[in-house]
């Protein structure tokens, strides 16, 4: 069958939505967003240079020359400062970055509204209230803290979800009382922390502003067989995130198990952005920040996945070379940087929520 | 269910690919349609009216899958709906829902082109019949012209035909419609109605619509069913069925049938309920000219 010469004329217009590249593979045929996929090559760049730039930058100056023979495993006069010091700090940063990116992009997809980010409605709240309760607890190991941290954001979502529930969830009380479920669990965190001795309190006082100072390799390993194992998962959630941008009634009438996809964004969302909570603290505002900065990039119907987490791995591994750097020696925490420039942005986002059409939608 | 017993009701049911069997919907506790049967014509044009709030929605919901029955079933070739996976549902019933809210900063050819989720696979995003459908589909709302634009920026009467679009893209024999008339003028109404009627007549597409207007409803119907308070008060052909009784008894309305004349079927015009009123203000000569 000549179906471009039924189709008539090569001038003829394609149906094809503007903007996607159609990408065929034997059976198989993929709508590629332009722009989008440009914009996720470019963040990528960007990291790559971010990276360097962090790995030759601190007390002493290492070369970029040098820092790409340690990366190539030969030998150096750097080797200690930038493969032992830097490197691992650095790879936290990286995954901590890409996990807080894409959870929130898939939390934000579902609520349908960018406050509904873990780090605003209790996520990453509950996640650093039980870590800490493990840490004054006598748990120690950095190691554990990620297992510990993802039972706490799963309790807090499903605290939230519960109280949030009235025959249906509703986009502004389920923020509204997520708000309130974050400030109930930092006092929480805030009351493990007094029962705890001395010593704990101090530990946990800087993993709580989200830091970077003090994990390694042992808690980078870890960090990326987990993002590794979520993998497949992503690659469903970057198509499944389509259909849950229609209201409710159209989406079920198009055929899609709503509730099952829902679930199982919020359930990927919730996991990647506790994972990143208890490697690094609850660094805060990247969740809010990287899926908004990346949608007004890409300029698609929906939140970009990939080019969220990248964007949050730029905002972590930025913020941190600036936290380190910035009032030298005094190293400042990555979630201090974070917070300075997310909060003033999350106020702008309520201010302005009262204007767009999406702020009442149901979530 | 047996399975002489489901033959029995594929029986009972020859020409009707979509029916309801003592059919009950409620919102929590409040029924809203009580013991409903209803088999759909198929090839038809059916358009359901009666008053707000007489669960005539609610039944296309319900119809659609949208809403589970609180009591009794509605089948879909025989099988009830709710045994039926959704996306198998999808391909074969369209549904538009009375406001459906578009991704923000959509397009046009990107909505319609969502009409055909049912049909696609992660690794079949775009087929020939893809490409096929949605073209047909923007070509017959004539929103071909359209496609580049955002949904956003277009006005009201254009934005409902992208959705009447995304749901033909669909493919689907049987195609639900709620209230597709809502906050368009007269003449994108009858624009969007006569785009219904083309459909079922050139397509055979079967069609359920939900109408407000008594009058249209008369002219676009083969099959009429008028509601009250949860229940059918009659059925069938507007000529057979539309009398000033049955206004009077579904609105409450004093009305003469008369002929439309444009198609010699059944017009409905109000009587007038101020009759017997006396007038109480009566403008003084030349107040308008002073004014």
């Amino acid at each position: 069958m000549s179906t471009a010469a039924a189709r008539g004329p090569a001038a003829a217009p394609s149906a094809r939505p503007a903007g996607y590249a159609l990408v065929r593979a034997g059976r198989g045929s993929f709508l590629v967003h332009r722009r989008g996929t440009a914009v996720a090559a470019g963040l990528a760049l960007l990291l790559a240079a971010a990276c360097l730039a962090y790995l030759c930058i601190g007390k002493t100056y290492a070369e970029p020359g040098e820092v790409l023979k340690v990366l190539l495993g030969e030998p150096s006069r750097e080797e200690v400062t930038v493969g032992t010091l830097r490197l691992p700090r650095m790879t936290v940063g990286l995954l901590v970055g890409l996990a807080f990116g894409a959870g929130g992009a898939l939390i934000q997809t579902v609520a349908r509204n960018p406050l509904a980010s873990p780090d605003v409605i209790g996520i990453t709240q509950g996640a650093s209230a039980l870590a800490v309760g493990a840490m004054t607890f006598g748990v120690t190991s950095y190691a554990a803290l990620p297992y510990v941290s993802v039972a706490g954001g799963l309790l807090a979502a499903a605290l939230v979800y519960v109280f949030a529930w009235r025959g249906g969830l509703h986009a502004t009380r389920f923020v509204l009382i997520g708000i309130g479920f974050a400030v109930a669990l930092r006092s929480v965190t805030h009351l493990f922390m007094t029962k705890g001795d001395y010593l704990v309190a101090q530990r946990a006082q800087v993993w709580m502003t989200g830091s970077l100072n003090g994990p390694g390799w042992d808690e980078a390993a870890p960090l990326a067989w987990a993002l590794l194992a979520l993998a497949p998962f992503l690659f469903w959630a970057a198509r499944a995130q389509r259909t849950v941008t229609m209201d409710d009634d159209t989406a079920t009438a198009l055929g899609v198990r709503l509730n099952r996809v829902r679930g199982g964004l919020v359930l990927l969302g919730v996991v990647l952005a506790s994972i990143a909570t208890g490697a690094a603290g609850p660094v805060d505002f990247v969740a809010l920040l990287a899926p908004q900065l990346a949608r007004r990039m890409t300029r698609t119907a929906q939140i970009p996945l990939l080019s969220s987490a990248l964007t949050g791995a730029v905002i972590v591994v930025v913020a941190d070379l600036l936290g380190r750097k910035l009032l030298e020696p005094t190293q400042l925490p990555v979630g201090v940087l974070t917070a300075a420039v997310g909060a003033p942005y999350l106020i702008r986002l309520i201010i302005k929520g009262h204007s767009t059409r999406n702020s009442g939608g149901t979530a | 269910m047996t399975e002489s017993v489901t033959e029995g009701l594929k029986e009972g049911l020859k020409g009707s690919r979509l029916a309801a069997r003592d059919l009950t919907l409620a919102y929590e506790d409040r029924t809203v349609v009580d013991g409903l049967d209803l088999a759909v014509p198929d090839g038809e044009v059916t358009i359901v009216i009666g008053p707000n709030a007489c669960g005539k929605s609610t039944l296309l919901r319900a119809l659609g899958r949208l809403l589970k029955p609180a009591r009794g079933t509605v089948l879909l070739d025989g099988e009830d709906l709710a045994r039926i996976p959704t996306r198998a549902i999808a391909q074969s019933l369209g549904l538009l829902p009375q406001t459906p809210v578009a991704p923000e900063a959509i397009t046009v050819a990107d909505l319609v082109a969502r009409g055909r989720q049912p049909h696609q696979r992660w690794w079949q995003q775009w087929s020939e019949a893809d490409e096929r459908a949605v073209a047909d589909a923007m070509a017959r709302t004539d929103t071909t012209a359209l496609a580049e634009r955002s949904v956003d920026e277009l006005s009201g009467g254009q934005r409902q035909r992208v959705w009447i679009a995304m749901a033909l893209a669909q493919e689907t024999d049987l195609l639900l419609l709620d209230e597709p008339t809502t906050y368009l003028d007269i003449s994108h109404q009858v624009e969007v109605l006569d785009l219904v009627r083309r459909l079922n007549r050139e397509r055979g597409r079967t069609v359920v619509a939900v109408l407000h207007d008594l009058n249209q409803a008369a002219r676009y119907a083969d099959h009429l069913v008028a509601m009250k308070a949860g229940r059918i008060v009659a059925q069938g052909r507007p000529a057979d069925i539309v009398t000033a009784d049955l206004v009077r008894e579904v609105f409450g309305l004093h009305a003469v049938v008369v002929p439309d004349p444009v198609t010699a079927g059944p017009l409905v015009i109000p009587g007038k309920p101020w009759e017997g009123e006396e007038r109480a203000y009566v403008p003084e000569p030349g107040a308008a000219e002073r004014a």
